[in-house]
């Protein structure tokens, strides 16, 4: 069994109780779709439309999705010590950093996707580049679980982690929030090499925090 | 996977949590059969089994395994959401076999075809208990470290369980058993590891 074998278990695992248990993913949809139903009412139709209002409350809702649907993942792993039963195994703890994000990045682009869709019918958004919107979201949506996968990690045996994580989180998103959001506008807006630029940024933000995670999550689940 | 000839061992091995040594200058052989590490609540055994699977730092001393054991822990170890049939699969899978057996070891264990699909939270505490020990079947590894196996067991169930460690003792695999009851496996034991308050007080 190889390494990418082994998170492509730990990921299929984590969606399959996903698919059972749907929880996370519901009360992420409901979030997004809530947020996006709330935005014309409060900030008006117009201001609502602006390329850059819609897309950074529509991150911000996908940073806050990201962080609920880790922290259902891992108190699943905790109910009966699953965890330790899977970082008993041979490369597990090397193949629960990458399962996660895998899990959770699926998790997110359904999520987004749904959010997306509402935002674009509800808010009659003009999409100048459809193509390059998606590429950013793609990137947006690998991007984000990285960062909050090992934070729950190191946060995973304090009583308070439902409350820190987010406080520990969060900072370390800016950088991942500020592109993603100016991304998306930029491809609303029809700036293709805009739009291109920040799309590269969240792909390296996605490789330095994927490392960073592979690197450090083995040792600090111990 | 054929079970061989195999062992353990804790060098002057310290644990520590919080500042509190769990574990204190720990020095064990584990030969293959059945070895018994006993002590009252409190003592170090589920720590002793831990650093024996590698699943604690050690502040000092060392660890020599023979190879990568299976290890049972006082709590199920299965995910809930998913069946035991998936949970098993998933632990046989990962060290690269075949779902072939799982079947075979649930009814053994005398988990219904029914519920062998249920989530596992849906089952009993002695049904999961069960469906977790079932591992013993389908992970036959040469090392398998057990945590108070006998929590939430009925008696025929205790016995299943009397009769699986028998067995793999025969077959030559390392059993480490960590119990605080249950002298009836003493019959069974090659050794018994007393612990009290982190040391080694019998062996």
């Amino acid at each position: 069994m190889t390494g990418l074998g082994r998170i492509g278990l730990v990921a299929v695992r984590e969606l399959r109780a996903e698919r059972r248990e749907p929880d996370g993913i519901v009360a992420a949809v409901t979030f997004i779709a809530v947020l996006v139903l709330l935005e014309s009412l409060v900030v008006g139709p117009v201001v609502a439309r602006d390329a850059d209002i819609a897309p950074a409350l529509f991150w911000i809702a996908l940073a806050f999705a990201t962080i609920l649907a880790t922290m259902r993942s891992f108190d699943r792993e905790l109910e009966d010590d699953a965890l330790e039963g899977l970082v008993a195994l041979p490369g597990g703890r090397d193949a629960l950093f990458g399962g996660k994000v895998v899990a959770i990045a699926v998790v997110l682009a359904i999520v987004a996707l749904v959010g997306g869709l509402l935002s674009l019918v509800l808010l009659d958004l003009p999409l100048a580049l459809p193509l390059h919107l998606v590429v950013v979201v793609v990137l947006g949506v690998v991007a984000l679980p990285p960062v909050v996968v090992v934070d729950v990690v190191l946060a995973l045996r304090l009583r308070a982690r439902a409350a820190l994580v987010p406080i520990l989180a969060l900072p370390v998103l800016v950088p991942q929030l500020v592109a993603a959001s100016r991304g998306a506008s930029a491809a609303i807006a029809g700036d293709a090499v805009g739009a291109l630029s920040w799309a590269g940024l969240l792909f390296a933000f996605a490789v330095v925090y994927g490392v960073i995670g592979l690197t450090i999550v083995p040792a600090a689940i111990e | 996977m054929r079970p061989v000839q195999a062992s353990a061992s804790l060098r002057d091995v310290t644990v520590v949590f919080d500042d509190r040594p769990v574990l204190r200058d720990v020095t064990i052989d584990f030969a293959p059969g059945l070895t018994l590490i006993r002590g009252p609540n409190g003592a170090g055994k589920t720590t002793l089994l831990r650093a024996i699977a590698g699943l604690v730092p050690l502040a000092r001393g060392a660890r020599a395994i023979a190879a990568d054991p299976l290890f049972i822990g006082q709590r199920t170890m299965l995910l809930r959401a998913l069946s035991a049939r998936e949970n098993l699969t998933f632990y046989r899978r990962f060290r690269g076999l075949s779902a072939d057996g799982v079947e075979a070891a649930l009814a053994a264990w005398g988990i219904s075809a029914r519920d062998r699909d249920r989530p596992v939270e849906q089952l009993s505490a002695g049904e999961r208990r069960r469906a977790s020990l079932a591992r013993i079947r389908t992970e036959p590894l040469a090392i398998m470290l057990l945590d108070e196996p006998f929590t939430e067991l009925d008696d025929a169930a205790s016995s299943e369980l009397r009769t699986a460690i028998g067995a793999a003792r025969d077959e030559g695999r390392t059993v480490i058993v960590a119990t605080h009851a249950h002298p009836e496996l003493d019959a069974l034991a090659g050794a018994t590891v007393g612990l009290r308050e982190g040391r080694v007080i019998v062996e």
